[in-house]
């Protein structure tokens, strides 16, 4: 009987999953030409990625390992040591992996996570020292707080900024989304932490009373993804909607972002959340996808490889099968084009990677990392 | 069971999963409104009443689903116990209520258990709406046995 719920809880969130076994594909013509190898597979619902300085990769398991793959594309076998226990179950589990910005000196690795148990979790963020192939000194620096019950809905997102603060994304956990309003409560909010967790005295809401210090922006469904963008000087976070009302928001202190009470999106059910898609004094998204795409991860690429994508947003889509190219121009965003549903998968993450190529996370019980090249070698 | 019995059952039937799915439409709407009047937003009462009916369209069709699921068992159920108690309609009203409210109360569960978020009908997520919804339910039973007993008093027409 669990078994029967397990396949249909599964197959209820956006579609089947279908993966390929080919090792390499030859995307048709397109805009922008490409070519997709496989760098790795046999990951077990990969999430996110992290590029180390040597060529190697760090991909965090949903069901929480965290793996290493070589250079040459070897997934090793034996994951990561020292990765703190993830609560996992539904889409709890181990989430994003970041390295400091000067990780080469200060050897840190952050990890974010759900924490805790069925009746009362959180996300959780912890902070290591990469040391011999594994984790060393492992600390969690920051726990959300309240404790939620569930499985769903955590955020979990990281992003540096220039200041060497981070910030973090938090979901709504589901059951919860009144409390994205609720200054007192962590809950759909982004926070913004020093490295060791402490509140940076600038942030907005230092000093208020009622209001928790390391609130940086309010009002959030499920944030799944957050980049700086160092050359617009800018934040941008996405987040997944409930039917309809996925959104890309220009993040900025201070501000609120509406969930609940501003969404274009329904309930799963057909029900309206809330009579409103706009009321004054809460930030309008840059781009709202409605219907769904369900966006997971995203990047904005920064590189040499595909110079016609340069300062774009590329976003992976899981129930969408795509990665979605964002142009952002003074009026906000549009959607231009689908990428990658040659390849009929679920898209969790997508990367910039160092030599300019173009990363994709597969969500699968047997997932891939996916390289994209120029189809030409350039 | 003839088929004129058969027949008007499925007609009552329907009319018990229509009214209780209306019914339960305009209470979760009443919940969910009320949270968002809870944050500080200012809803007039047309809009008020205009998300009202706009669920009923949107909401309304899958709640129907899910009472038609829930009430056929209980139903039955409610027949086989009547049959077992002393005649008497407040009492065979009474099990047949509480048998529509037991009904989606149990479908509330089976769909929470299978949908992948931790409450499918935000109206449920705390007890007292998921009280209120259990009352649609319980419409749903009365309104059958309800049918069913006033079709019982109607003269019978024989053929001349």
């Amino acid at each position: 009987m669990t078994r029967f719920f397990q396949i249909v809880r599964s197959h209820f969130w956006s579609g089947f999953t279908l993966s390929g076994c080919a090792l390499l594909f030859s995307a048709a013509a397109h805009a922008a030409d490409y070519r997709v190898e496989t760098v790795a597979e046999g990951l077990s619902h990969p999430w996110s990625l992290a590029f180390l300085p040597d060529g190697r990769m760090l991909v965090t398991e949903r069901t929480g390992t965290l793996r290493l793959i070589e250079a040459d594309g070897q997934l090793r076998e034996t994951p990561v040591s020292g990765v703190p226990e993830a609560f996992v179950s539904g889409q709890a589990g181990l989430k994003d992996v970041v390295l400091a910005p000067d990780f080469e000196d200060s050897r840190e690795v952050f990890i974010s996570y759900a924490c805790g148990t069925r009746r009362a979790n959180a996300t959780c963020l912890a902070r290591g020292q990469w040391q011999d192939d594994g984790l060393t000194e492992v600390e969690v620096v920051f726990r959300a707080s309240p404790d939620k019950t569930g499985d769903a809905h955590y955020g979990a997102r990281l992003a540096f900024l220039p200041d060497d603060t981070l910030v973090l994304t938090l979901g709504d956990g589901f059951d919860y989304r009144e409390a994205a309003q609720n200054p007192g409560s962590h809950i759909g909010k982004t926070v913004r932490l020093h490295r060791d967790g402490s509140v940076p005295e600038d942030n907005p809401f230092v000093g208020h009373e009622g209001v928790l210090p390391e609130i940086y922006t309010l009002g959030h469904r499920n944030p799944q993804a957050i980049v700086y963008d160092s050359e617009g000087e800018r934040l941008l976070a996405h987040e997944h909607g409930p039917r309809g009302g996925d959104e890309i928001n220009l993040l900025e202190p201070g501000k609120n972002y509406g969930w609940p009470l501003v969404t274009h999106g329904k309930d799963y059910t057909g029900a309206r959340i809330t009579p409103f898609e706009s009321l004054p004094g809460f930030e309008p998204p840059l781009l709202d996808w409605t219907p769904s795409i369900a966006p997971a991860g995203m990047t904005l690429y920064r590189g040499e490889l595909f110079p016609q994508w340069e300062g774009q947003l590329l976003v992976a889509a899981l129930a969408g099968k795509r990665v979605h190219r964002v142009v952002l121009d003074s009026d906000g965003a549009r959607d231009v084009e689908q990428l990658f549903g040659e390849l009929n998968e679920r898209f969790r993450d997508v990367r910039t990677g160092p030599d300019g190529a173009v990363y994709l996370l597969t969500d699968s019980p047997q997932g891939r990392v996916l390289r994209v090249m120029p189809a030409i070698e350039r | 069971m003839s088929l004129r019995l058969m027949s008007r059952s499925v007609l009552y039937f329907v009319l018990a999963v229509l009214a209780a799915s209306l019914l339960g439409s305009v209470i979760q709407s009443q919940f969910n409104l009320a949270q968002i009047a809870a944050l500080g937003a200012e809803v007039p009462p047309a809009l008020w009443w205009s998300t009202t009916l706009e669920d009923m369209v949107g909401f309304g069709p899958l709640y129907a689903a899910m009472m038609a699921v829930a009430l056929l068992p209980a139903l039955l159920v409610a027949a086989l116990v009547c049959r077992w108690l002393p005649p008497g309609e407040a009492l065979r009203l009474t099990v047949f209520a509480a048998a529509g409210a037991v009904g989606i109360f149990a479908a509330f569960q089976l769909a929470n258990m299978a949908a992948p978020m931790p409450t499918l009908i935000a109206a449920t997520r705390g007890l007292g709406g998921t009280l209120a919804m259990m009352l649609s339910g319980a419409l749903g039973g009365w309104v059958f046995a309800r049918l069913h007993s006033l079709d019982q008093r109607l003269p019978q027409h024989t053929p001349a």
